[in-house]
């Protein structure tokens, strides 16, 4: 059902301008000698901080270039800050030993892009995750680690599995992506569509509650604007009208998990002579 | 919203789920796995997000709310996995599990899998039956060779048919 009397092929245009693919080459390059030097890293050729401070020198004047190429917007630096930030402390993840160090790595990176969610106007989502993860799973997973780890570092956190495997398939499928975000033209310009397919719920007065408004055909581009979706409101709008049955699904899955979590970490009985 | 922001951070969202993968493909205590997954959701979506933005409709945003729902679910289960798991083998190795896999393919590293420090806790049977030792027996169940003290009386009917 389509509720709006806006016919799909005549959309308004939000955003037309062309885009030039330039950071093909450069990236593969960086992306390749990343992986090189993680691999390098765990096999244990790099051995003395001298060369790590090196590789984290290097890293940052990777970033500084990065900054001077950017335009010098306010949002764009913040989002660039918070990209770096995500970069790095996936980086600490995966390479130090430590797992509380490589929880604070993962933290870093989670926060990090949930200040990138929040630049793209995702309030909701972006507050969740870090509700989510930052909250709830790293206080739970320092909580386990508490118990089950000794004071030494573990034989099991030193010796990795297949890190040339894993390398190799992760370098690759991020090149694939890399490649395919920098073609030129690849990127579609793209209109302005606010018809709702899914929709169960019809547009209209209804007794007891003043409905908002809702896009016509006639209304200009100014008008039409103030439905692009940048709020909270319109999100929770559109779970409960557009997607009510998911939610409503989603909702069980957390209940069945929880049940499906009290019941797997109950102790065991040992003793039942 | 440019394009170069949107190549930006589709960009981001990959190099997120690249580190996800290499963690959750080397990493071996069963806690980091688990967060190397959480990493790759969380680049999944920022991805969703970012095309929801760029494409002006809130179905990206719906997405990455089932996306984090799930998550939410897989954090709560896989904890409380690792938990029990724990509890039974005394290690977070993922390896220490590797009997739950096929046997006809060869162990990733041989060798260096350790004893276990602590005992096993296997089910115990509930007992059946009298222990002798805790109840004597009643007489009238004891059976004897000695044809003098009193027998039982399924012994003593056997004894008079023979």
């Amino acid at each position: 059902m389509n509720p709006l009397p806006i016919d799909p092929k005549n959309l308004p245009l939000v955003n037309g301008d062309p885009f030039q693919g330039n950071l093909a080459q450069i990236l593969l390059m960086v992306i390749l000698l990343g992986a090189v030097a993680y691999l390098l890293l765990q096999h244990g050729l790099i051995k003395s901080k001298m060369m790590a401070w090196a590789g984290a020198g290097l890293f940052a004047f990777a970033a500084l270039m990065a900054f001077t190429s950017i335009p010098m917007q306010l949002d764009s630096l913040v989002r660039m800050c918070f990209s770096i930030l995500a970069v790095a402390g996936g980086i600490a993840f995966i390479t130090t030993r430590e797992p509380v160090h490589a929880a604070l790595g993962f933290a870093t990176a989670v926060l990090s892009s949930c200040g990138v969610m929040f630049m793209q106007s995702a309030y909701f989502i972006a507050a969740a995750t870090m509700i989510v993860y930052a909250g709830a799973t790293i206080i739970i997973f320092l909580f386990v680690l508490m118990f089950a780890q000794k004071a030494q570092l573990q034989w099991y956190d030193v010796q990795l599995t297949n890190p040339v495997i894993a390398t190799v398939v992760a370098t690759s499928l991020l090149m694939a992506i890399a490649w395919s975000v920098s073609e030129s033209e690849e990127i579609l310009p793209v209109k302005l569509d606010l018809t709702r397919p899914y929709s169960l719920a019809e547009p209209g007065p209804s007794p007891g509650m003043v409905m908002p408004p809702v896009p016509e055909a006639s209304m200009t581009q100014d008008q039409l604007n103030a439905f692009v979706p940048a709020k909270t409101s319109g999100l929770g709008r559109s779970m409960f009208t557009d997607y009510l049955l998911a939610i409503e699904l989603a909702g069980t899955v957390l209940l069945v998990a929880t049940l499906g979590a009290i019941v797997l970490a109950q102790k065991p009985e040992r003793d039942l002579s | 919203m440019s394009h170069s922001e949107v190549q930006n951070l589709l960009l981001l969202g990959g190099i997120l789920f690249a580190i996800g993968l290499i963690g959750f493909l080397t990493r071996r205590s069963l806690i980091l796995m688990f967060l190397s997954l959480e990493t790759m959701l969380s680049g999944v979506s920022l991805n969703l997000i970012v095309f929801s933005k760029f494409h002006q409709n809130y179905q990206g945003q719906i997405l990455a709310v089932m996306v984090l729902t799930i998550s939410a679910c897989e954090a709560a289960i896989a904890l409380a996995m690792v938990v029990s798991l724990y509890r039974r083998k005394a290690t977070l190795d993922v390896q220490a599990w590797d009997d739950l896999s096929e046997t006809i393919l060869p162990k990733s590293t041989a060798g260096d899998y350790q004893d276990l420090e602590h005992e096993e806790h296997y089910p115990k049977l509930s007992p059946a039956g009298l222990d002798p030792l805790d109840r004597p027996v009643p007489s009238s169940m004891q059976a004897s060779l000695d044809q003098d003290q009193k027998t039982s009386p399924i012994v003593s009917e056997v004894n008079q048919r023979a």
